[in-house]
């Protein structure tokens, strides 16, 4: 399978004092990883660099080939960042968010069509809220909202998914059907990659469980995660 | 009640009726963006323009456009700099505005009642050159945010997830302020460059209490809107000496307290499904 995220010798911090300190990483097509750390230990830096909104300080990071700065690319990346980003001034449904995700790869002056909106209500089948899918999503429940924006980083099926805490406030019970639905984007070719506190909900269907130690990804084990776990891994920054 | 009907007064309600469908179209991406304050902002800085205008010779239409473009510029630079905090720069650009306008027309001795009618509108006294314009600038904010309507939705919504995606979002957020620019420059004869912002967000507000989604605000907004200007309108020309601009403000924010009333009633009804 070819190599679809490639970060070479990255370096990164906020301050004088870097977060990431000689990130190497390959990651392939059809390739599901976890990505793990203690608070602070650059997870979400990370993936902001894979996605363009981060540039490294040293070191480049390639993705599907070219820079994550070319939004051509960007297009082809399901993001969700961790938690609820947006404004609650105006009420918003759960359907106008997931459909807000297929906007880049329709392109400019291209409404959206019969075909568009299947894609939107199958997003929202996939991570159970297709009865939801008229309500309002601060209405909703932070698991609720935390599918809502799993579905908005789905709909346009990217080539590479970067998923922030994607099971956060969402039912111990749902966790399972969403890690298989990951497993499924995984097999069909996409490359997808999930920071979570928790190794029991992707430990059954991920390929690697990456950990950010000191500045660098290593791959462990499921059994080394839970040990990494119980000496306080996890958060994000 | 044939007051009501007279040139003068048909001709107000087809320029207040422009304005106040077309402000809450743009104003819903700016409330939802929090950016509420940004059509006094440039308000203000369109007084100034009016102002350089009369100076230069220049139409006020033009002078309020042409300031209120390039205030609107500078600010959404400096936002995305993060040089200044949002409030502080259009604080800054409040005062700027105002006092400039004064000073301009203070210096060229045109510091008079015209001056209140800048500033607080004056829409009983439009003429059908006035309407021309402002149905063109009106035309342009509606067909513009309808072929961009899903982009400005994905950056209203969340704007770093929709840099991330690809979208082209310095240049949307210009664009954004330019159509409020020209929808500034198209109010200032309907409730004035003070007041214009009013419309911008009060009825935007009011459909937010009605509404489950994004298009439902603002559809929502875009009646209340119609509403206000109807019902002020008519108030103000019925009265004689009401002024027109502040009898709209006033009823739109009439209508936004009946909204919340509804919208409280509805909720009490049927309340809201939460799960996990």
């Amino acid at each position: 399978m070819p190599v679809t995220v490639e970060l070479t010798g990255v370096r990164f911090g906020y301050g004088a004092e870097p977060i990431l300190d000689g990130v190497d990483l390959d990651l392939s097509a059809g390739e599901f990883a976890v990505l793990a750390g203690a608070n602070g230990s650059g997870k979400s830096t990370l993936l902001k660099l894979c996605v363009g909104l981060l540039r490294p300080a040293d070191g480049s990071v390639t993705v599907l080939g070219g820079s994550p700065l070319d939004p051509a690319i960007r297009r082809r990346i399901g993001y969700a960042p961790q938690g609820l980003r947006m404004a609650t001034s105006l009420p918003v449904s759960v359907t106008e968010v997931v459909a807000a995700g297929l906007t880049p790869s329709k392109g400019l002056l291209r409404r959206m069509d019969r075909r568009d909106w299947s894609k939107v209500n199958a997003a929202l089948e996939s991570v159970g809220l297709g009865d939801l899918s008229a309500e309002c999503l601060f209405e909703l429940s932070g698991g609720q909202q935390q599918r809502a924006i799993l579905a908005r980083a789905l709909v346009a099926d990217p080539d590479i998914l970067l998923l922030d805490e994607p099971t956060t406030g969402i039912d111990q019970r749902l966790r399972p059907a969403l890690a298989q639905e990951l497993r499924r984007r995984a097999d069909a070719g996409a490359t997808v990659v999930a920071v979570s506190h928790d190794p029991d909900d992707f430990h059954q269907e991920c390929d690697r469980i990456l950990v950010i130690e000191d500045g660098r990804v290593r791959q462990i084990t499921h059994e080394e995660f839970h040990t990494h776990l119980a000496l306080g891994g996890g958060g994000s920054r | 009640m044939t007051r009501l009907l007279v040139p003068f007064a048909i001709r107000a309600y087809l320029a207040g009726g422009l304005v106040a469908v077309t402000a809450p179209v743009i104003g819903s991406f700016l409330v939802q963006r929090r950016l509420s304050l940004i059509g006094d902002g440039m308000g203000h800085l369109a007084f100034a323009g009016v102002a350089l205008g009369l100076w230069m010779g220049i139409s006020p239409v033009w002078g309020a456009l042409g300031a209120a473009v390039l205030g609107g510029f500078v600010l959404e630079v400096l936002r995305a700099r993060g040089r200044l905090a949002g409030d502080l720069s259009l604080a800054l650009i409040f005062y700027f505005g105002i006092a400039l306008g004064i000073v301009v027309l203070s210096a060229i001795d045109r510091f008079d009642a015209s001056a209140l009618t800048v500033l607080f509108g004056n829409i009983l006294v439009t003429d059908w050159t006035d309407i021309a314009v402002i149905a063109v600038l009106c035309a342009a904010v509606l067909g513009v945010t309808a072929v961009f309507y899903k982009e400005l939705l994905a950056v209203a919504l969340d704007e770093e997830t929709a840099r991330a995606s690809g979208l082209p979002v310095d240049r949307l957020n210009v664009l954004l302020l330019v159509l409020t620019a020209l929808l500034v420059a198209a109010g200032m004869h309907v409730v004035g460059l003070l007041l214009i912002a009013a419309l911008l967000v009060i009825p935007v507000a009011a459909g937010s209490r009605l509404a489950h989604s994004f298009r439902g605000s603002m559809l929502w907004g875009v009646a209340a809107g119609f509403a206000s200007a109807l019902v002020g309108l008519v108030g103000s020309i019925a009265q004689g000496t009401l002024a027109s601009g502040g009898a709209i403000v006033l009823t739109a924010i009439a209508v936004f307290v009946l909204a919340t009333v509804i919208g409280r009633r509805a909720a009490r009804r049927h309340p809201r499904r939460v799960g996990a």
